[in-house]
């Protein structure tokens, strides 16, 4: 391990996704903490983990079949059911919220609420435990076949993929208990049913004592991590079980009668799940209710990139910049994670800007760097940039872990007893090992940075953000428009992951 | 380390988000009336003055309470110049805490004295109104007359409105603790409470859901603002504007709100902008726009149809009162409304 690189992309995490929490805590005074569990926000927390884990349960029962049947097997089409199947979570939660309430008329209440988000969530464990089953060394699976055929096969290898199947469900949970749009959206009518993330953002209403609303956030942060940490051990033990020294890749399954009903399944879940809401605002994009027409279709798709040309690029900008900054601490962190004693701490550190309520976040951007010594740093896309690496970096980091766990440690023994140094062994020798991986975890700071909104809403310059203009023309601006440019956010979002697919020499993977 | 290609487009790339708004402009305005109808306003103004101006948005889902963090997260080094919020209680709360210039517009002197900060922190002027929008396939309007008929059990399952936690529907409830007083306030809060448990009363995100759902005929009724009204009229909805309790406590009118920060980096500049918004040309042209805000000054032309509030029992409110208490019943109504 290099020291100054390790300290450098410490350095960097601090400041882009502690400093602003840290900052945020200095505000807590003793009498904060004190009224924060009642019972009013007990039964708000109870509700919240039942959603989270209803949510995170559908994620899991839907997710791990699909991620199995796409990546492991011989039904039609896999490639791009794989594809098709990553668009639940490129669409922010609220636009599926609005499509399937739409066609789904009587969908609502807290069965509707656990439903989008289970569904919303369910690509990151169809991710995670595509991986995993692709990690099972073709040998032991051949002989599981040669035993007790395909039966057999997933006797064997449930077990291995299991523990990167329930990390990723335990994401969708944490993604889950923090979003109170979709509870809001989806008891509009009818019974009301509040989360413990309506009680954050309404406590910033308390501006006299801001410590409380900082307080207000802290059972939402232990919820959090409370579930994140098993997580990670699970995780990890996945990402050993499983790839062995001389590793063989599996070949596909064949399923032979089930071939087509199984294949069926697939796509009537991502039909569902993703091609309704995108057919959705289709269908709004060329005038909707009002009838559809493509001369509409395209006037709508001209205005959204008349109007939201240059919100567009500035995403693009910042989240690919992010992305790509991200491959930094995601390959240094990422191999320290794995090869040094400090991961015990430096765990949970990773993780919690992730695991804080989002306004908090982006307050604390505010706080650590409005001041006149930062005030040209302050108004640049530059702390956008800061903002989205900083909440998102655990991706890359925790994939650049998982890879490292499956990286021969003998081979950079080998390179040090040739001399090479750390930081050479770690680009050279490391790197091209961990690329495909790391790449997968800066695709998700891409693409939540392109959907990302809480945050960075309190950011000045994310206001000149695609996704901002979304929010703001949801209010009043015509409904075509509205569709035809979050039409043009998800393929930008799709954008890399099909250029990846088209021209890449391997395939976008996240180790999970 | 060798500088592999990656690391390139990395210093590239930074140098571009670096140097992406750097240019200073001369004015910074935060808006939270939405983008649409403001963008163009502001541009015009950069044009006729040729002052480059740096306008920031909020967002209908953050009601408000984005852009108002902020200011109070800015306060030691501020970087806006003008506030333009689209309804008034969080403005007035900001001058209670200190944070705005007191500035009298020569433009403002028409505007009726109760739509001014009487220290000059803040004018009022283009206002919404708190109406009860009504689906006519669904409901007689002529039986719908008062707040009251939300919380009346034939209409069970039929009533909506915002949740009372941010936006306007916050506003409007705490300023129902100073005209009805705390008990006939807390009265009718606790029953809209009480009725969105079993879903007599059902709670949105906003008031655009409310218009949109009443439009859409789900609903039959609910309290929402004149300006969601306004589009729920333009999509063709079977819809008509309640203005209740003409015998009791009248509607609650709720101006746009223009306000100069304290410690404004250019003052001189805000305070051209803000004579230049508070002209009745601009007043008649929000009134005469698709977010149809009625006009404070009887002067000012305004649509057929649009009321003036000497056409309807304007709300007794003094939004002093209703700023300074804001903090307080946003709290009440989060232990209230979030179990």
């Amino acid at each position: 391990m290099s020291r100054p690189l390790v300290l450098a992309s410490v350095a960097l995490l601090a400041l882009a996704g502690l400093a602003p929490i840290v900052w945020m805590l200095m505000r807590l005074e003793s009498g904060d903490v004190s009224g924060i569990f009642d019972a009013r926000t007990l039964t708000l927390l109870g509700r919240t983990s039942w959603i989270g884990a209803g949510a995170a349960g559908i994620a899991f029962v839907l997710g791990l079949p699909f991620g199995f049947l796409v990546a492991r097997t011989d039904i039609p089409g896999a490639r791009t059911l794989r594809h098709a199947g990553l668009v639940p979570m490129l669409v922010p939660p609220v636009l599926l919220s609005m499509t399937w309430s739409v066609v789904f008329t009587e969908l609502r209440g807290p069965t509707a609420i656990i439903l989008v988000l289970g569904i919303s969530t369910f690509p990151l464990v169809a991710v995670f435990s595509a991986r995993a089953f692709e990690r099972i060394d073709a040998r032991r699976e051949e002989a599981a076949l040669l035993v007790g055929g395909l039966r057999s096969v997933l006797a064997m290898e449930l077990p291995l993929v299991l523990p990167a199947a329930a990390s990723a469900a335990c994401l969708a949970f944490v993604l889950a208990i923090n979003d109170f749009a979709v509870p809001d959206y989806m008891t509009s009518i009818g019974s009301k049913v509040n989360v413990y993330a309506d009680e954050v953002f309404a406590s910033w209403q308390s501006v006299h004592s801001p410590g409380k609303a900082v307080a207000a956030a802290l059972p939402l942060l232990v919820l959090t991590l409370v579930v994140l940490l098993p997580a990670l051990a699970l995780r990890r033990r996945g990402s050993l079980a499983t790839w062995d020294g001389d590793f063989r890749r599996p070949g596909a399954l064949a399923l032979g009668s089930w071939r087509w009903p199984l294949f069926a399944l697939a796509f009537a879940l991502v039909a569902f799940a993703a091609a309704l809401p995108i057919g959705r605002l289709v269908w709004e994009a060329g005038g909707g209710a009002r009838g559809w027409n493509f001369a509409g279709f395209q006037a709508a798709f001209a205005r959204a990139i008349e109007v939201g040309r240059a919100d567009l690029q500035r995403s693009l900008l910042y989240a690919s910049s992010a992305a790509l900054i991200s491959l930094v601490p995601g390959l240094v962190l990422g191999h320290a994670l794995q090869r040094s004693r400090a991961s015990a701490w430096l765990e949970p550190l990773v993780l919690a800007p992730l695991a804080v309520p989002a306004i908090l976040f982006g307050i604390g951007y505010i706080a650590l760097w409005n001041h006149p010594a930062t005030t040209t740093m302050y108004s640049s896309g530059f702390l956008v940039v800061l903002l989205f690496l900083g909440r998102f970096a655990c991706f890359p980091i925790f994939a650049g872990a998982g890879a490292t766990a499956t990286f021969d440690p003998h081979l950079e023994e080998a390179a040090r007893l040739a001399h090479a140094g750390p930081a050479r062994r770690l680009v050279s020798i490391v790197r091209p090992a961990l690329q495909s991986s790391l790449f997968g975890g800066a695709a998700l700071v891409f693409i939540f940075g392109m959907r990302e909104l809480d945050a960075a809403i309190l950011v000045p310059a994310a206001n000149g953000t695609a996704m901002f203009r979304v929010y703001n023309a949801i209010h009043f601006g015509r409904d075509d428009f509205v569709a035809a440019l979050a039409l043009l956010i998800v393929f930008f979002i799709l954008l890399p992951g099909i250029l990846w697919s088209a021209f890449g020499r391997e395939r976008w993977e996240v180790a999970a | 380390m060798k500088a592999t290609p990656i690391l390139r487009v990395l210093s590239l790339l930074l140098g571009l988000a670096a140097t992406g708004c750097a240019k200073e402009p001369d004015l910074i305005v935060y808006c939270s009336l939405d983008q649409e109808f403001a963008e163009p306003l502001i541009q015009r103004f950069e044009k006729e003055t040729g002052l480059a101006v740096h306008a920031e948005f909020d967002i209908e889902a953050a009601k408000t309470v984005g852009l108002v963090a902020r200011i109070r997260e800015e306060s030691k080094n501020p970087r806006c110049d003008v506030f333009w919020n689209n309804e008034v209680a969080h403005t007035v709360a900001l001058a209670s805490d200190g944070l705005l210039e007191s500035y009298d517009s020569p433009s403002a002197k028409e505007i009726p004295a109760g739509f001014r900060d009487p220290g000059g922190h803040w004018t009022g002027f283009a206002a919404r109104a708190r109406i009860l929008i009504v689906n006519t396939a669904l409901a007689d309007p002529k039986t719908i007359t008062s707040m009251w008929d939300l919380v009346d059990p034939k209409w069970a399952g039929k009533a909506v409105m915002a949740k009372p936690l941010t936006g306007t529907t916050l506003t409007h409830m705490a300023a129902l603790y100073s005209v009805l007083g705390e008990a006939k306030a807390a009265e009718y809060v606790t029953r809209i409470e009480q009725l969105s448990m079993t879903g007599a009363v059902s709670l949105t995100n906003g008031n655009a859901s409310v218009a949109r759902l009443v439009g859409d005929g789900k609903m039959a009724f609910g309290w929402t603002d004149t300006d969601d009204f306004a589009v729920a009229k333009e999509r063709g909805a079977p819809v008509v504007a309640v203005y209740p309790d003409a015998d009791g406590c009248g509607t609650l009118l709720l101006p746009n709100a223009i306000a100069i920060l304290k410690g404004a980096p250019h003052l001189a500049a805000a305070k051209r902008f803000e004579d230049w918004v508070l002209r009745p040309e601009i007043e008649k042209e929000l009134a005469f726009s698709r977010s149809a805000q009625i006009p404070v000054r009887d002067s000012v032309p305004r649509p057929d149809g649009m009321l003036s509030g000497r056409q309807f029992k304007v709300m007794a409110i003094d939004y002093g009162t209703l700023g300074a208490e804001l903090e307080k019943r946003a709290e009440l109504l989060k232990k209230l409304f979030l179990q």
